[in-house]
């Protein structure tokens, strides 16, 4: 059953499309996979997909209800989240303060007279632990190494407690036990019944986590399938190479 | 000694001054230019609903909070939508407006004669025309925004606002709509600059449209970014060093005149070389 | 219809004038992409200077007229090795490069009041009245027809310059991306001195030309500076072609507003003009 799906999707940026005519269904409870060359309109899609960039035609269709125009602070109402290829994180604040910053209050009036409860706290430090940065919970987040700042990114996405997660090149750039730390908290989110969306190079990776897999070439599906099926495809395999 | 308390009570306005200005451009990063606009529409209500319909100061007070608190939500709401140079060029154009309009709208403001005999306020019996009295009330009101203002900049809001000035495109995606945050605060800092510009106006007794001019504003803006920007401590040195300087200046030997040449020089200067040096200001967290 | 003829030629001098500020503020922020405040006292500068050689010392006008040019592009030069380029090595942001050039703004115009008082000046003596010409019965002082005919020619000179000449093709590549341009192995920082030079000039000459037209005072900048960055925000900030468009727009819109609207209303209407294009069309007339 698809969780989130998408019906011939479009995003141009003056005259070039980076998503053109994009129809995808991704399955719940499951890690998918979207791969493709540089350029193909992974990132393009995610950003469409958590309301960062307007979409120019077709719709979305998220947790049931389609959606051809909707702001990215409402995308949480609809269980979505997400982490950033590029790693923004709010970089003059401590550790701490960028993963209690998405669980508290998000009423204006409230957020006033409200400070961060226990929970918020135990809830933080919970997710800190997870990814071995609790130690480092006063530093500021800009002065983190690269690794650790993706490690962050992705505690600040599961603080989130949403239904779908789209994670933007998670692993890129992590020392293995770093990376470790994320694979299993991908596996995790599979296992808690959540679904996850990945941007992802590293094959290896894909074939070792993924349900299934998406292949985007210009802005357009390539293929689908399971991860064996469509990483053999002759198409897929000249993509990349022709590149 | 009366001296000293004339300095004091500046100080105080001042520090109200830099403190409500640092909610918006230290903690929220937001390049404001404007802050005297508000400043202004404080004084002038008080200074008009006093002279004219002999109103108490303290109700004038209100009535400036609620004026400065609509017509920053009407120009908070036009001018958020800016980002960087554009947002500090909107802001100078809006004190520029306002400016202009207390100078040429005549039959209410006197244009450039000013207001003058303004009264000292009045309250249950309780009289603050002697200017010690007048610091006392001053210090209170000073006191209770910086308690106000730490409250906010300690509480979820608080954190929300940081988590904007640094990365407002990404806080927005985890479900806040920073619109709002943006608004509320810029509203709640005007209506403290109305709040010291009441004060002000009350203390002078005599207001003109030239308190109120760009230039004001980039005063206070250099109170906030010698003290440190998302500083609140900071903003209170600031106004301290700012308002003392002069006197220092004079205790030197200067000539009144020269002396505030020199203030003017002396704090252009403390602006270029914090830029080159502490950007963050003396006490400050954040760089811009 | 005379009454038109009036408005169109005060138009043109308006529109002229604004030109002459907007070349240099574009050309600058074309290489740097920041909002230069202090390119407003240069003007100042300017005026100054030919005041002072002329008015103090007594020298020939014509000559004076060149030292005020090149001292204004001196300083604004010096300016940018002292400030803007260490600014730039520091990766400073575009909103740290303002604050240092408005406080730079700030020490220069006050050294300019402690030199010559923050009194109103005249460069001409003020007994022989201008010369001047009649078209129909609307008129033109001479000073204010060479405003015009320096501002064709310095964007001309400047246009030709920028089209035609290695520089130019270096100022380009800079304008489009310094990491590349520097990659590909142009002096940056040294195209970028030449164009703080060529900019301040501009901004001399357009003060000298508003000191002959108005006058001078040391708080002239500000006016010059905000008026010359509207009119580039109209024709799209850091285009040159633009900007002169603006100019003229802008001049066209204050003059023909003021004729419903009393002329002391000008400036509000500058920044009404300001505002609404910073929300509508903040990249200018021209860009889609």
């Amino acid at each position: 059953m698809a969780v989130l799906q998408t019906n011939k999707l479009e995003k141009h940026f003056d005259g070039v499309y980076a998503i053109d005519g994009l129809s995808i269904e991704v399955p719940k409870a499951a890690i998918t996979s979207i791969i493709g060359p540089n350029g193909s309109g992974k990132t393009t899609l995610i950003n469409v997909l958590s309301g960062m960039l307007d979409i120019d035609g077709g719709s979305i269709v998220l947790d049931g209800i389609r959606l051809s125009r909707f702001k990215s602070h409402e995308i949480p109402m609809y269980g979505l989240t997400r982490t950033f290829q590029e790693v923004r994180l709010f970089n003059q604040m401590t550790v701490l303060d960028n993963i209690l910053v998405v669980l508290t209050e998000r009423n204006v009036f409230s957020a006033l007279f409200e400070r961060h409860s226990n929970l918020h706290f135990m809830r933080t430090e919970e997710l800190l632990k997870k990814i071995n940065l609790w130690e480092k919970r006063n530093e500021l987040a800009g002065n983190l190494s690269y690794g650790q700042r993706k490690l962050i990114e992705i505690a600040r996405a599961l603080a989130m407690e949403a239904q779908i997660y789209l994670l933007d090149e998670p692993f890129a750039g992590l020392f293995p036990e770093m990376l470790k730390v994320v694979v299993d908290i991908v596996k995790e989110l599979k296992t808690r019944g959540k679904t996850v969306v990945l941007i992802e190079h590293n094959m290896d990776l894909i074939r070792e986590l993924s349900d299934y897999v998406f292949v985007m070439d210009s802005g357009k599906l390539l293929a689908d399938g399971k991860p064996n099926e469509v990483l053999n495809k002759r198409e897929v395999i000249e993509a990349y190479l022709g590149e | 000694m009366a001296y000293l308390i004339h300095l004091a009570i500046l100080f105080v306005i001042y520090a109200i001054l830099g403190i409500s200005l640092n909610l918006v451009v230290g903690y929220t990063g937001l390049l404001s230019v404007t802050h005297a606009a508000f400043f202004g529409i404080g004084a002038y209500i008080v200074a008009i609903l006093g002279m004219q319909f002999g109103l108490n100061f303290f109700v004038g007070l209100l009535l400036g909070v609620v004026v400065a608190g609509i017509i920053s939500f009407l120009i908070g709401f036009v001018l958020s939508r800016l980002g960087g140079d554009y947002y500090v060029l909107g802001t100078v154009g809006f004190n520029y407006i306002v400016w202009s309009v207390l100078l040429n709208w005549q039959e209410v403001t006197r244009g450039p004669l000013g207001i003058p005999g303004i009264s000292r306020p009045k309250l249950f019996g309780l009289d603050f025309t002697s200017n010690l009295a007048f610091l006392f009330l001053a210090v209170i009101i000073l006191g209770a925004i910086y308690v106000f203002s730490q409250s906010i900049v300690t509480s979820s809001f608080g954190r929300v606002l940081k988590a904007i000035r640094e990365d407002e495109r990404a806080i927005n995606v985890f479900g806040y709509n920073t619109l709002y945050y943006k608004l509320t605060i810029f509203m709640i800092a005007a209506a403290m600059a109305a709040i010291a510009g009441s004060l002000f106006a009350s203390y002078i007794t005599f207001i003109s449209p030239a308190t109120f001019m760009v230039m004001e504003s980039v005063f206070i803006l250099a109170i906030v970014i010698l003290g440190g920007f998302a500083n609140l401590k900071g903003s209170l040195l600031g106004a301290l060093f700012l308002i003392f300087l002069p006197e220092a200046l004079r205790f030197v030997g200067f000539t009144e005149d020269i002396a505030a040449q020199m203030r003017q020089a002396v704090y252009g200067l403390l602006l270029v070389v914090l830029m080159l040096y502490r950007p963050q200001g003396l006490l400050g967290e954040y760089k811009l | 219809m005379d009454l038109i003829m009036q408005f169109i030629i005060n138009s043109l001098i308006a529109g002229a004038t604004y030109t002459l500020v907007t070349l240099g503020f574009n050309l600058v922020y074309g290489a740097t992409k920041f909002v230069n405040m202090f390119h407003g006292v240069l003007a100042a500068v300017g005026g100054y200077t030919v005041f002072f050689f002329t008015q103090t010392i007594g020298i020939d006008l014509w000559v004076s007229i060149i030292v005020g040019i090149i001292g204004a592009g001196l300083v604004g030069f010096l300016a940018d090795r002292f400030i803007f380029s260490t600014l730039r090595i520091k990766k400073a942001s575009n909103l740290v490069m303002f604050i240092a050039s408005l406080g730079a703004f700030i020490v220069l115009q006050a050294v300019l009041a402690m030199v010559f008082t923050s009194q109103f000046q005249s460069i001409v003596h003020s007994v022989d009245s201008p010369r001047v010409y009649e078209i129909g019965s609307a008129a033109i002082t001479h000073i204010q027809l060479l405003i015009i005919i320096t501002a064709l020619f310095s964007s001309f000179g400047l246009v030709l310059l920028l089209r035609f000449t290695m520089f130019g093709k270096a100022v380009k590549a800079i304008s489009d991306d310094e990491e590349v341009a520097k990659i590909i192995g142009i002096d940056t920082n040294k195209i970028i001195g030449y164009v703080f030079f060529i900019g301040s000039a501009i901004a001399g000459i357009a003060g000298i030309l508003i000191g002959f037209d108005t006058g001078i005072q040391p708080t002239m900048g500000l006016a010059i500076l905000l008026e010359g960055a509207t009119a580039s925000i109209i024709g799209g900030i850091g285009n040159l072609y633009g900007g002169i468009a603006g100019s003229f727009l802008l001049g066209f819109v204050e003059n023909f507003g003021i004729w419903k609207i009393p002329s002391e209303w000008k400036g509000a209407i500058t920044f009404s003009v300001l505002i609404i294009f910073l929300i509508f069309r903040p990249q200018g007339i021209f860009k889609k």
